[in-house]
């Protein structure tokens, strides 16, 4: 009897150490200062057309990787912690995009997060907000919702958005988008 | 480790613990951005050091200590449960190697592919980012004018260029 219940503990043990690692990177982000919940409109628009997360031990890896094509490009890189991009197709019904944008806005205010641009058109809403700490920027947020799509950006780390271009040139992807 | 792994074992362990040369750790980069073999021994070393690194012994609390001390040796022989008869000693030993085995059997451990979609992710990232600020800067512009927008977009990259240095300077 005391056998079974030994080995009981002794399997829950390790199921409980095979699930941590998985916890541990789910909540690697959402314990950073620079993080932003933008909550769920899949239940509205669908799943999202694009959706990116990458954290701090994957972007360290595309740093190394980037190191030898582009110093600076690495250097930019590896002061990231975490890319989040979650994009809806609105298809012309954007006024619950609209709330969720409202909604994160009066979040991040409360949050202490900085505006840097704010756009409030009736076609087009533009946000783009600064999280600092002691002098240091801790994350970026952008949200761009207009008819087509909502837009949902969280860049955790520094960056500095004069260097995007460049960057982006020496990452050698094709990345073409439709402005509206 | 085979043979191939063997053969960039010393420079692997140097690079991860910073003892090679600015110089050679760029070279041995340079080589495995062409050499996937040695890319995934380098993600591999990394992903073995950061297991190792998250192993963490803990004490008991002094109290527990304490009365532990206190028990006598011939009541600790009487007892049921006994935590350090072989069978259970080994089976706390194998805990940190549960551990490693789990953190290395985990789907996070980045293949050449991975990082290779991951650096696509992050070019589509910075495309949106960068449409972002061609929106923004065209509606200011509209507004309040060309030289208007310059000197805001001018403000605003002074703020993040002083954040970096700043960040920079207390590195150093």
């Amino acid at each position: 009897m005391k056998r079974t219940i030994m080995t009981k503990l002794m399997i829950g043990l390790f199921c409980t150490l095979l699930s941590l690692p998985a916890i541990a990177q789910e909540d690697e982000l959402k314990d950073l200062p620079g993080y932003v919940d933008f909550g769920d409109l899949s239940s509205l628009y669908g799943e999202p057309k694009i959706i990116i997360n990458l954290g701090g031990t994957m972007l360290s890896f595309v740093s190394m990787m980037s190191s030898s094509e582009s110093p600076e490009t690495a250097d930019m890189i590896s002061k990231l912690k975490g890319v989040r991009v979650q994009i809806y197709s609105t298809d012309e019904n954007s006024d619950a995009a609209k709330a969720q944008f409202n909604e994160v806005k009066d979040n991040l205010k409360t949050d202490g997060w900085e505006p840097i641009v704010l756009i409030n058109e009736d076609d087009e809403q533009v946000l783009i907000y600064m999280k600092m700490e002691n002098g240091l920027m801790e994350g970026m947020t952008v949200m761009v919702v207009d008819d087509e799509e909502a837009v949902f950006i969280n860049v955790i780390g520094q960056l500095n958005p004069a260097e995007l271009g460049r960057v982006m040139n020496s990452l050698d992807v094709d990345v073409d988008l439709d402005l509206p | 480790m085979n043979t191939y792994d063997d053969k960039w074992e010393d420079r692997i362990n140097a690079l991860l613990d910073g003892e090679l040369s600015d110089m050679d750790a760029d070279a041995l980069k340079s080589e495995a951005t062409d050499d996937r073999e040695l890319a995934r021994a380098i993600i591999e070393a990394y992903q073995l050091q950061r297991a190792m690194d998250a192993i963490h012994v803990e004490r008991a609390p002094a109290s527990l200590r304490k009365r532990l001390n206190k028990i006598p040796r011939e009541q600790r022989a009487e007892s049921g449960f006994r935590l350090f008869q072989p069978r259970w000693a080994m089976a706390l030993a194998v805990i940190p190697l549960a551990i490693i085995a789990v953190n290395l059997m985990q789907p996070d451990t980045p293949s050449a592919d991975e990082i290779a979609e991951a650096r696509q992710q992050l070019a589509i990232a910075f495309a949106y980012l960068d449409k972002a600020g061609t929106i923004t800067g065209r509606e200011i512009e509209s507004t309040v004018g060309h030289t208007m927008a310059d000197a805001l977009s001018g403000s605003v990259n002074r703020t993040i260029k002083f954040t970096n240095e700043h960040s920079k300077e207390k590195e150093v």
